[in-house]
């Protein structure tokens, strides 16, 4: 019996498999590979995404054997949804078996250590996955090494399809590779050590970067202002945390972020620098908005368009405060501007996590368990990014820059 | 010394006092003060651009402080500013490439960035070039937004230091200056002649029989309107006579001296005749980083009349007006409140204004604000002497003519003092 999801893009994936077996779940489960290399390399929760599993661990109450829990709770339908998963991971990790992953060294595992540090943006965890691989790497010409992190960084990439600030990350990093700057070193180990050391500089930028962030968003917040924030930003909380520190008398409403409650954490953060804040839940945005002056949120990825890719939510958020003509500001460090051009709602593939309803769901009822929605640069007022204060339209721009 | 003192105390009270009318004239005022000040400065033989940058930075705080209000003012000091840090950077690129095409041992070279690996000449270039440019998605690897992040000084005084001692110091210092007052000097003409460069598009916008509406008075719609009239265009003209000060008036007389069919009508009929026009035409007190535009009052009535009837709204505005701020709260902060003379007869109303009655204050209160501000979104289109733009766009144009370091400058007087 076939579990229906709500997302397309896992019918998609079942349907191709619908081609190739027999739609039986016994002989479906046998049929998919034996997990030897795949085992390493692959998620040990397929249902979740990993980008998923990240946010829960760096932003969320939630535990991993909270985790475990839902997972188990979630049910029935999971083994042959497990087993679709791991067959489409698998397939992309043959692909890539003979180049970077394949060898003692593996990017993905070098990734995951990094990415452990909690903060560690992903981005800057992709890059420094990538400057391991030149470390690691015997190449002797800079061919050889790009294509060596080509195939590395496309590994990363469909390792964790659902992330975009790890792909914008592996592109920029593989733009900053190519580009002619480091060309223009006239003998290779020279060449390959600038790489390696901007790569590691790279955390430090990122550090900058929220700094930068911070200041600029400054002039924005005045006294005796009410701030609407959705979602555990780390970058928003340095926003707030500087202007608590600049003396700025304001306050901020947060929701609560369900299901994985980032809301409740970012509430503590703000209570312990004595800022006034109230919790909502997700639902009370729009009864509360007429008291907001400004709403404020992170975002996983800005898109081409000047849109933002965030947590679940944001959409309507964004769309409440327009109709009621309040300012949307975005705070991303550039590293996220992601050449991506969804044109709805649908256009990304979901990144999926569990909810916990308190009571069991009957397993007829479908849930939809979507992470984060992408929010159309209309509704936006202005970017803050390291880049400076920009309009939307401008990020289309710096990418067109970047990858012309 | 003494006498760019005085010149400079000279146009700080005329800014206090309001005397000067019009951003443009306020511009060109500036940007002459700027350069008797630019050729008044005596320079170093090292970290020259430094000197230069302080000095104009010294009398522009002065000067942004004397009228927060006037936007032009901070806008060409940044634009000299940034013409500073450009023909520094000019100059140091050109002397590096001489450097490194003759010189065999370019021990200075290294020496200069013993950190690095050996760069060529074309990566050399390459990255003070960008030091310039505001930070954008490809330098963010390079090492450039390190300095870029750190205050002025660092990012010509190391550079122009290690240059000086191979270059001929003194030529290089004249040189400097010279380049400056020579972009300065080109920066003044552009003011001189944003007029014409605006009015130039004129028929590209206005098409035969349409009708065309404004408020109030700007000498750039004026020449705009002419210029279209002088290439055969016939097309009418309804002006809205800009309450209080009713310059409607004296537009809709120079309209008529040069042969257009005009028709005046009152700011609250706007509404009434939006639906006949084809197209409004205004111009600006000042463009905001985001589009957003600060203009006579009542302007942002007329924007939203234009927006219910579909009309396209579009601004004239020459490049010194283009401000790279972006506005906090601007119907407050950047307005500018006049004397209620201008709305009523002290004569007639002087019983209203009497202090003695009640509680000490009079019952009648008289506010005359000059500027409203229309959102971005308002404006179909911005037409600078550099074509027609999106408001969406106005930050691109903001980034060639300022350098990002200068954006701040402003903000710490207000602060200091």
């Amino acid at each position: 019996m076939w579990w229906r999801s709500p997302s397309f893009i896992l019918d998609r994936e079942q349907q191709q498999q619908n081609d190739s077996v027999p739609p039986n779940p016994e002989s479906l489960f046998l049929s998919s590979p034996p997990p030897s290399m795949a085992d390493s390399l692959q998620n040990p929760k397929s249902n979740i995404s990993a980008y998923y599993q990240t946010r829960a661990a760096h932003h969320a109450v939630v535990t991993s054997d909270w985790l475990a829990q839902a997972q188990a709770a979630v049910g029935s339908h999971t083994d042959d949804e497990e087993s679709s998963g791991i067959d489409g991971r698998a397939a992309a990790t043959d692909e890539d078996g003979g180049g970077g992953g394949g060898k003692a060294f593996s990017v993905i595992d070098e990734f995951n250590s990094w990415r452990k540090q909690p903060d560690l943006a992903e981005a800057v965890a992709a890059i420094f996955a990538l400057a391991a691989v030149i470390r690691a790497s015997q190449a002797t010409t800079m061919m050889e090494l790009e294509i060596e992190l080509k195939k590395a960084s496309d590994s990363l990439k469909s390792w964790d399809t659902t992330s975009i600030s790890l792909t914008a990350g592996c592109d920029l990093f593989m733009r900053y590779v190519t580009r002619t700057s480091a060309l223009e070193y006239e003998d290779f180990n020279s060449a390959k050590s600038r790489l390696i050391e901007r790569a590691e500089k790279f955390g430090e930028i990122s550090c900058k970067a929220r700094r930068i962030i911070a200041m600029l968003s400054q002039d924005f917040i005045f006294d005796g202002c009410t701030i609407l924030v959705h979602g555990f930003s780390r970058v928003v909380l340095e926003v707030l945390k500087t202007a608590a520190q600049n003396k700025k008398l304001f306050r901020v409403f947060c929701t609560e972020g369900r299901p994985d409650r980032t809301g409740l954490r970012l509430s503590n953060e703000l209570a312990k620098l004595d800022v006034p804040v109230k919790l909502l839940i997700d639902s009370a945005v729009a009864y509360t908005m007429d008291e907001v002056d400004m709403v404020f949120v992170g975002a996983d990825g800005v898109v081409e368009s000047g849109g933002i890719i965030n947590m679940m939510g944001t959409y309507q958020i964004a769309l409440v405060a327009h109709s009621m003509n309040k300012p949307v500001y975005v705070a991303a460090e550039s590293y996220k501007f992601a050449r991506l051009y969804p044109l709805d709602q649908k256009d990304m593939g979901p990144a999926l996590r569990p909810i916990d309803f308190g009571v069991p769901i009957p397993s007829k009822v479908e849930v939809e368990t979507s992470a984060r929605d992408y929010t159309p640069p209309q509704y936006l007022t202005l970017l803050f990014t390291d880049l400076g204060v920009l309009t939307p339209s401008v990020v289309s721009d710096e990418l067109i820059q970047l990858y012309l | 010394m003494p006498d760019t003192q005085a010149l400079v105390n000279d146009f700080l009270n005329q800014l206090k006092k309001r005397k000067i009318e019009g951003s443009q004239a306020t511009a060109k005022q500036t940007a002459e003060l700027l350069r008797s000040v630019i050729s008044q400065t005596r320079v170093p033989y090292t970290n020259q651009a430094g000197a230069l940058i302080d000095s104009v930075k010294a009398v522009g705080e002065r000067l942004i402080a004397a009228n927060p209000v006037e936007l032009a003012v901070g806008n060409i000091v940044r634009r000299v500013l940034h013409i500073i840090r450009e023909e520094d950077v000019s100059l140091t690129t050109a002397a590096m490439a001489g450097l490194n095409l003759s010189a065999v041992s370019d021990d200075e070279d290294d020496a200069d960035r013993d950190d690095r690996p050996v760069l060529s000449a074309a990566a050399v270039a390459a990255a003070s070039r960008s030091t310039l440019r505001p930070p954008s998605l490809q330098t963010l690897l390079e090492d450039v937004p390190d300095s870029a992040a750190v205050p002025h000084t660092s990012s010509s005084g190391g550079d122009s230091e290690g240059k000086s001692k191979s270059a001929d110091k003194s030529s290089r210092s004249r040189k400097l200056k010279h380049d400056v007052i020579e972009a300065v000097n080109e920066l003044i003409q552009d003011i001189n002649t944003c007029h014409e460069q605006i009015a130039e598009q004129a028929v590209e916008h206005i098409h035969q029989n349409e009708v065309i509406l404004t408020l109030g008075s700007s000498r750039t719609v004026l020449e705009f309107l002419c210029a279209a009239k002088e290439k055969k265009r016939s097309f009418r003209v309804f002006v809205a006579e800009g309450a209080p000060r009713y310059q409607g008036h004296l537009l809709a007389k120079e309209l008529v001296a040069r042969g257009l069919q005009t028709t005046l009508i009152t700011d609250s009929a706007v509404f009434a005749m939006i639906s006949r026009v084809n197209m409004v035409i205004v111009g600006a007190h000042a463009v905001m980083a985001n589009g957003g535009v600060i203009a006579p009052v009542g302007l942002n009535m007329v924007a939203l009349a234009a927006q219910k009837h579909a009309v396209p709204f579009v601004v004239l505005a020459g490049s010194h007006k283009l401000c790279p701020l972006y506005p906090h709260n601007p119907e407050v902060l950047l307005n500018e409140l006049r004397s209620p003379s201008e709305l009523l007869d002290f004569g007639e109303f002087s019983d209203c204004m009497d202090f003695g009655s009640g509680n000490g204050a009079p019952l009648l209160h008289v506010v005359n604000p000059t500027f409203d501000y229309v959102p971005p979104k308002l404006v179909s289109l911005f037409i600078t002497d550099t074509g027609g733009h999106n408001p969406s766009y106005m930050y691109r144009l903001i980034a060639d003519y300022y350098s990002a370091d200068d954006l701040v400058v402003q903000r710490r007087p207000t602060s200091g003092n």
